[in-house]
């Protein structure tokens, strides 16, 4: 059985009269990514803080390691690697001795310390930018600098908070992708932003917070199943009489359908060959159509059917 | 781990080319300034000490020849005497090439072109002769015989009060404007200090937030810092030391061992204040920085930074203020060892200086110690 990294028990949290976090309780095991999911001011990035004991809380308990967590816990901070949402870089220190810093203070030994720096520079691919200062590294290379700070020194278990926030899409697929890596050489990894394309790309398990609480957890699919909607297949049509519209809502699965004067969009509740149906529909009713396409639920669907609202209603 | 930590912190204040402008370059440019300024009042001093007179008909009077010739070749000369006739000298004073006539007979009198204290220096002189010269002229109908004895005695200056020194020291006015600027210099590194907590504190910067999730201890990290910025600090207050005696050439070589000392420990109080400033919660950096920038200005002028009296008057008012001012700690502590013939006042300038650092960082590590924040 996979050994549990991290363990939240009913995390209470206020600011005044706000909760922030209403009895969390989370568990993450050994080897996974996990996603932390939600709008803006969920309450992500002050778990994270209660997690690393920076945050005071009002209620519950934190493990890490099966140790109970503190400020004053080093064996745990030993193994803790930590990527914050704002860059904490020197901008008097060369990239390469940032990432020497930061490591040192986890790492005493000179030689294996400068072997770690560079394979860390190595991993973040920034060979080329040893000698070169913060202020001169574009937003995306500077991501990286504060990814490879957090890194260097290998440890257990990774938190990243919002690490990919106004990165290009070429630096966010390398920051992706280094997590992933990481991930296979056997790190636990903690992942919290509110692009979802990101947590269903890399997170094998996922909690979605909203208001301070958790309101789903499970894998991507086990989120999506969740949901009524498992399918949308949309048809570009200029013509729609209410008989035709009848017959399409009457196919096997469909629980919505709607159309608006040029596009039919169709939501299915499980089925297998629902796009085959439509499509033979179509030919039997002799209708020209433009594009077709079917799209399996998002993450947003599921945040969208539980909570009432868009992931990204809040997004900046 | 605090040697690494202090490798780092010293190379990162080194290269915090913000912070060096105001620690070394600021007090340079403004030391530059004050020497500027004061030269020019030297200079004015020299001018009053020579002033240019014509002496009209003293061709035959070989007493005031002679008289003249002695004030004229003396080490701080009070005339520049040109002998001419009358309409030489009256074309001389209206050019203003001289201040005034002294015409020579029984009696000096004297032309003078205006108003002026030299001109009113002039006239004393004149009256001053006279007087001399009817005292002698009547002791020589009188008794001849006490003529040496009365031309001895007039020939020695007469003063009511005498000037005595209690010590061989220094007490130019001007040089206490220099002990501020390096006293200003010192409290400029609370800049500095201010960072050490801002960098440490999870509640402050990111910086801060990332070292304490570190397993360093966080006192650690804290104390390396702060060695190291008082290190860059003591190098700082060398410089500007050297700077104000080998450039500007203010006259503190003569204790030169203990003046960088005292500018050391100086400058490990200007750091310790910024430490204790810095490490004050729920207050956001620039207004830290404010409260730095206006505490260091408003102790230095109330040190006699920008008006040399405001310290006399501060200690005839409330003279506990000027004993716990780091301002004026540092620069009577150059006061001292420029003024005292013994140390004992500057040791205990010294150690002021360190019980005002130390109460600084027990309160800025009490205040800094806690481990988890309310808010971030």
């Amino acid at each position: 059985m996979e050994n549990t990294v991290v363990k939240i028990e009913n995390l209470v949290k206020r600011y005044g009269e706000l909760i922030a976090l209403d009895h969390l309780s989370l568990e993450i095991k050994e080897g996974e990514i996990f996603g932390l999911l939600g709008p803006n001011g969920s309450g992500k990035t002050t778990t994270i803080n209660c997690l690393l004991s920076l945050l005071a809380y009002d209620k519950g308990s934190i493990e890490i390691f099966g140790e109970k967590m503190s400020p004053v816990n080093y064996n745990v901070k030993q193994n803790i690697g930590i990527i914050m949402q704002n860059v904490a870089v020197f901008d008097e220190l060369t990239v390469q001795e940032n990432i020497d810093y930061f490591c040192g203070l986890y790492i005493h030994s000179k030689a294996d310390r400068k072997q770690y720096v560079d394979e860390a520079i190595k991993f973040v691919g920034l060979e080329d930018f040893r000698k070169f200062y913060p202020k001169k590294l574009s937003g995306g290379l500077l991501r990286r600098l504060n990814i490879a700070c957090g890194i260097a020194h290998k440890p257990k278990l990774i938190i990243l908070d919002e690490p990919t926030v106004a990165v290009d899409p070429q630096s966010r697929n390398k920051i992706l992708e280094g997590i992933q890596e990481l991930n296979r050489q056997g790190t636990t990894v903690i992942y919290t932003t509110h692009y979802m394309e990101e947590v269903e790309q890399i997170c094998t398990r996922i909690a979605i917070m909203d208001k301070g609480r958790k309101i789903a957890e499970g894998t991507k699919d086990e989120l999506k199943r969740m949901i009524r909607n498992t399918e949308t297949i949309s048809i570009e049509l200029l013509d729609l009489s209410d008989r035709v519209k009848d017959k399409f809502a009457a196919l096997p699965h469909v629980c919505s359908c709607d159309y608006d004067g040029t596009k039919l969009i169709i939501g299915f509740s499980g089925g297998k060959h629902n796009l085959m149906r439509v499509t033979e529909l179509l030919r039997e009713e002799e209708l020209h159509s433009g594009r077709i396409y079917s799209e399996r639920p998002t993450l947003n669907d599921v945040f969208l059917e539980i909570t009432g609202k868009a992931l990204r209603d809040k997004e900046d | 781990m605090f040697l690494h930590n202090l490798k780092y912190e010293l190379i990162s204040t080194i290269r915090f080319k913000d912070r060096l402008f105001w620690i070394i370059l600021f007090p340079i440019i403004l030391g530059a300034f004050f020497k500027a300024a004061f030269s020019g009042i030297y200079d004015n001093v020299e001018t009053f000490s020579a002033m240019p007179v014509a002496v009209v008909g003293a061709e035959n009077d070989q007493v005031l020849h002679s008289m003249l010739d002695s004030i004229e070749n003396s080490d701080e000369p009070l005339l520049k005497v040109t002998y001419s006739d009358e309409d030489e000298a009256l074309d001389a004073l209206v050019r203003e090439d001289i201040l005034g006539i002294i015409y020579a007979g029984d009696k000096l009198s004297l032309t003078v072109g205006g108003s002026s204290i030299e001109t009113t220096v002039l006239s004393s002189f004149v009256e001053q002769y006279n007087a001399n010269a009817a005292i002698i002229t009547q002791c020589a109908k009188n008794d001849p015989s006490s003529i040496p004895a009365v031309t001895q005695t007039l020939s020695e200056k007469l003063d009511t009060c005498r000037e005595i020194p209690v010590t061989d020291g220094n007490t130019d006015y001007f040089t206490q404007y220099f002990y501020n600027l390096i006293a200003m210099v010192a409290l400029y590194g609370s800049f500095c200090g201010i960072h050490i907590t801002i960098n440490s504190q999870a509640n402050l910067s990111p910086l801060g937030a990332r070292k304490c999730c570190s397993p360093t201890h966080k006192s650690v990290s804290m104390l390396a810092a702060l060695v190291g910025n008082w290190l860059i600090q003591s190098l700082c207050m060398i410089i500007s030391v050297t700077y104000v005696v080998f450039v500007l050439r203010v006259d503190m070589k003569e204790h030169l061992p203990l003046v960088y000392l005292a500018a050391i420990l100086g400058g490990i109080t200007g750091v310790s204040m910024g430490f204790f400033i810095g490490s004050l919660n729920r207050v956001k950096l620039p207004l830290k920085n404010a409260i730095s920038m206006t505490s260091s200005m408003v102790l230095c002028f109330l040190s006699g930074l920008m008006i040399g009296d405001i310290k006399a008057t501060i200690n005839e008012k409330a003279p506990w203020f000027n004993k716990i001012n780091p301002a004026a700690v540092i620069s009577d502590s150059f006061y001292c060892l420029s003024i005292y013939d013994n140390y004992d006042k500057y040791i205990v300038k010294l150690a002021t200086m360190v019980i005002i650092s130390a109460i600084f960082v027990i309160l800025g590590f009490a205040v800094s110690r806690r481990k988890k924040y309310a808010s971030l």
